[in-house]
């Protein structure tokens, strides 16, 4: 028995000893791992890069970009790297408020004809990153890509108002007949299906960037791969591990002003809390979304900043089904949410929203929709036919699995409770589910949201047209669709801003199919070694102004 | 008997294509059961461009000819692009994070192998003493405590010092760049495997300490060591190499949380996520590898046990 002890004695020494012993290398070897200050990676091209701490930005993408072929992208974490390596004809001043546009890749844009066409010159001194010089035609063969069949991109109809855009994207017409040419060496001419005064902004999307074409067909789908890939941009691609990191890297060939920092070091970490570790085990100069949990200490801190978005967050009603396709019923329901509650229980800096256009916006009204009013909702209730002693019906809420929409669907089935007795069932769905579900068949409630794709009330206000594919209420009001239109192309600032109020006036406090809950806010953590980090409402990250200090 | 070995093995093969097979078209099925399509999202697509999409991944021709060429790509090992991560094929996306995941089950294997029959050894050798209790404890805990809480509270003691300051720094908190950075990981993922092991290695030696032939080869004055490793060990591994074989692929696969709370850009997020986004091809692809690994590691286990004990093949 002795021996038998005795062996095992020798097994737990020599497993005491290796624990030991990995746990004082690492000790050594971590130390120096944490101290050092840079990293060395090697490009697809041969070179060995040295990512100093001082050259480089280090960032989390938070995932894989699904694609950085900008005809095809539809994500933020795609369109984060593509405005980095890529400009458009048209850009934002993002140290402006209002996020005014500036010129780009064109110096220029014009209207004529009531802003149903535009002339827009285009920079002559410009090259790609390979130095190839950058043409009008690179602008057309980019949009014609972005509407062809075969390219199958999510957002071709994002170019749709152009002249037989859509026509050509269903191949019923050929790219001849579609209203754009080249008119002189450096004028673009678009000619539109009908006016549109903010035709520029759309220039700024990353799916209407200039394409190259012979690098597609040398390429094929893997022209996005470091090494295959040039851009416009401020900074090149330089790096590209999949599912690991992106590096990017400065274009000397820029023709705007060169970036301040050298490289931009993007990792994909998925799990906001593991982001925040590392950035406070300084390998991050930024983090990019606080988990709610967690919000209250972060917001302590001096690297704390926030910015509100172009977001709103709504409940919509399908105006068909029963009692919802009471107008005096929806419009109870509305009067009865009180917003402010609901900000004050999520505690995340959230705004509360009355208007159908997000606050920090040209075409926000605080004034506009259904306030919270007790009495408004009781009288509503009765007129909609629910007297004393009449019993009320019940209904559904839906929303798509997640902790936040679960609080926000809670506070509301518990306020329309409280105020007016309405017996509310909450259910939630798998985001896949859900939207198969409303598009056949929308329930009574339902949560969805909006992001600007461009920072013009437009695309707000035509998700609620009679014919928008976002439109899940089943409302329809022509006199609606026509304001909406008619806004559309008129250029008088001031004319418009009076369309979109009577326009806002009509969807939420006339017909009611949607409810705006609130707008929602960023929260982030810069490093204190980062200067004029990029915090804006169109959530554009674009790092060529980021400084370094020393 | 060596024959009877080989027509053994050749039936466990070709039940092991037919599972493959089986597994193959019910995935198929149950995706197009499965409500919501790939190309869904909050911004909805109007039907021309839908069309369009759906005509460039062969979405618009009819389910059986779907399954045909899904088939066929199968066997010429063209297992289709993904739809999310547009231009990558599922073979480019396994190709590059299996291997990280495979690293990283495999350590975590190794620890928990190297933990665990040892420590169930000692613990069956000293059976009812307080190091068996204590061993056992922690085996307990080892199996209850989820990856969630065990990761964090690794990341707190190992990388902030918490609550031992002098530790603060010693590793890094996340990601996945060198041997240093997968010590947490390997640590988390390895502890349940190893409680596993510990708990069923003391069990079996217990149990054969216990058999006559140990007391006969004691009685007949064999050294307690060969009696430990000849007799005891070598039949007590049995059941563990039966475990092992499922144990390994499902760490090879990957473990999701793990990636998740480290930052490994391993295969195992996309087995999760490529469901949620419908990604048909990746979710085939990656159902399909998750089965092969499976399949063959059981197989494997099958094939060496009949080895080991004979009476497995006589049995079926």
């Amino acid at each position: 028995m002795l021996s038998f002890r005795g062996t095992a004695d020798r097994f737990s020494f020599l497993v005491s000893l290796a624990v030991v012993a990995v746990v004082a290398v690492a000790a050594t070897n971590l130390g120096c791992t944490s101290r050092s200050s840079s990293t060395t990676v090697k490009t697809p091209d041969g070179r060995s890069l040295e990512l100093t701490k001082a050259d480089t930005l280090r960032i989390n993408l938070g995932s894989e970009p699904p694609t950085l072929d900008w005809n095809k992208a539809t994500d933020t974490t795609s369109s984060h790297v593509i405005n980095n390596i890529m400009d458009g004809l048209v850009s934002y001043d993002l140290s402006d408020t209002e996020l005014a546009l500036i010129p780009a890749l064109a110096t220029e844009w014009k209207p004529s004809e009531k802003a149903k066409v535009w002339t827009l010159t285009l920079r002559e001194d410009v090259v790609w990153s390979d130095g190839v010089k950058f043409t009008g035609q690179h602008v057309i063969d980019g949009w014609r890509r972005l509407m062809a069949k075969e390219t199958a991109s999510e957002y071709a109809y994002f170019l749709y108002g152009i002249k037989n855009a859509k026509l050509f994207s269903e191949g019923k017409v050929p790219w001849e007949q579609v209203g754009v040419s080249l008119t002189g060496s450096n004028t673009l001419r678009v000619e539109l299906e009908k006016p549109m005064g903010y035709f520029p902004q759309l220039l700024t999307h990353a799916s209407t960037f200039p394409i190259r074409l012979d690098l597609i067909a040398k390429h094929g789908d893997k022209w996005t791969e470091a090494g295959n890939m040039v851009g416009l941009g401020a900074y090149k691609l330089a790096l590209w591990q999949h599912d690991r990191e992106i590096v990017i890297e400065a274009n000397d060939t820029y023709y705007g002003s060169k970036p301040k920092v050298k490289f931009v070091h993007a990792q994909m970490i998925n799990e906001q809390a593991t982001a925040i570790n590392l950035f406070d085990a300084g390998k991050l100069d930024c983090v990019d979304g606080i988990p709610s949990v967690e919000l209250k200490t972060q917001r302590k801190r001096k690297e704390y900043r926030s910015t509100g978005s172009l977001q709103i967050y709504y409940y919509g009603m399908n105006t068909k089904k029963p009692p919802m396709d009471n107008v005096h019923f929806r419009r109870a329901v509305a009067h009865s949410i009180d917003r402010q509650k609901v900000v004050q229980v999520l505690d995340g800096g959230e705004i509360p929203l009355t208007g159908w256009v997000p606050s920090g916006m040209f075409g926000y009204f605080a004034d506009v929709g259904l306030e919270f009013n007790l009495e408004k909702a009781k009288a509503e209730l009765l007129k909609a036919g629910y007297g004393p002693g009449k019993k009320l019906p019940k209904f559904s809420l839906h929303f798509n699995t997640n902790e936040n929409h679960q609080r926000i669907a809670e506070i509301v089935q518990s306020q329309l409770k409280e105020n007016l007795g309405l017996e509310v069932e909450l259910k939630n769905e798998e985001w896949k589910s859900y939207l198969a579900n409303m598009k056949t068949d929308p329930p009574h409630l339902f949560r969805f949201g909006w992001l600007a794709d461009y920072p013009d009330p437009d695309n707000f206000m035509n998700l609620m047209t009679s014919y928008s594919d976002n439109n899940r209420t089943r409302w329809a009001d022509t006199r609606y669709d026509k304001i909406v239109e008619t806004a559309a192309g008129e250029v008088d600032r001031e004319k418009r801003r009076e369309l979109y109020r009577k326009a806002s006036q009509m969807l939420l406090a006339e017909g009611t199919p949607v409810i705006p809950v609130l707008t929602s806010v960023a929260h982030l953590l810069v490093s204190n070694r980062v200067e004029n980090f990029p915090i804006n409402a169109m959530r554009r990250f674009e790092y060529k102004n980021v400084v370094i200090k020393p | 008997m060596r024959s009877g070995l080989l027509v053994f093995a050749l039936k466990r093969v070709l039940e092991a294509v037919t599972t493959l097979f089986v597994i193959a078209s019910l995935t198929f099925l149950l995706l197009r059961i499965l409500p919501g399509g790939p190309f869904d999202s909050e911004k909805a697509l109007p039907d021309e461009i839908k069309a369009n999409i759906e005509a460039r991944y062969g979405l618009d021709q009819p389910v059986l000819v779907q399954y045909g060429q899904y088939l066929k790509g199968l066997v010429t090992g063209d297992w289709g692009e993904s739809y999310k991560y547009i231009g990558r094929s599922v073979t480019d996306i396994i190709s590059e994070t299996l291997p990280v995941s495979a690293e990283l089950g495999l350590y975590s294997l190794l620890l928990s192998l190297i933990i665990g029959i040892p420590l169930g050894v000692i613990a069956a050798s000293k059976h009812n003493t307080a190091f068996d209790t204590t061993a056992m404890l922690i085996a307990i805990s080892g199996v209850a405590l989820p990856s969630f809480v065990v990761g964090p509270v690794l990341v707190m003691i190992f990388s902030f010092g918490i609550p031992f300051s002098f530790l603060h720094g010693t590793l890094p908190p996340a990601l996945w760049d060198g041997w240093e950075y997968m010590i947490l990981p390997v640590l988390t993922l390895g502890l349940r495997p190893a409680a596993i092991y510990a708990r069923m290695t003391r069990g079996t030696v217990l149990e054969a300490i216990r058999q006559d032939y140990v007391r006969t080869a004691r009685a007949k004055g064999v050294p307690e060591r060969t009696v430990l490793f000849h007799h005891v060990l070598r039949n007590s591994l049995i059941p563990v190499l039966t475990i092992t074989g499922p144990l390994f692929a499902g760490l090879l696969s990957g473990s999701f949380i793990i990636e998740v709370i480290f930052a490994i850009p391993g295969i195992g997020k996309h087995l999760v996520s490529s469901v949620s986004n419908r990604d048909y091809p990746l979710v085939l692809g990656l159902t399909l590898l998750y089965s092969t690994l499976l399949v063959v590691s059981n197989l494997v286990v099958d094939i060496l046990y009949s080895f080991v004990d004979p009476r497995i093949r006589v049995e079926k």
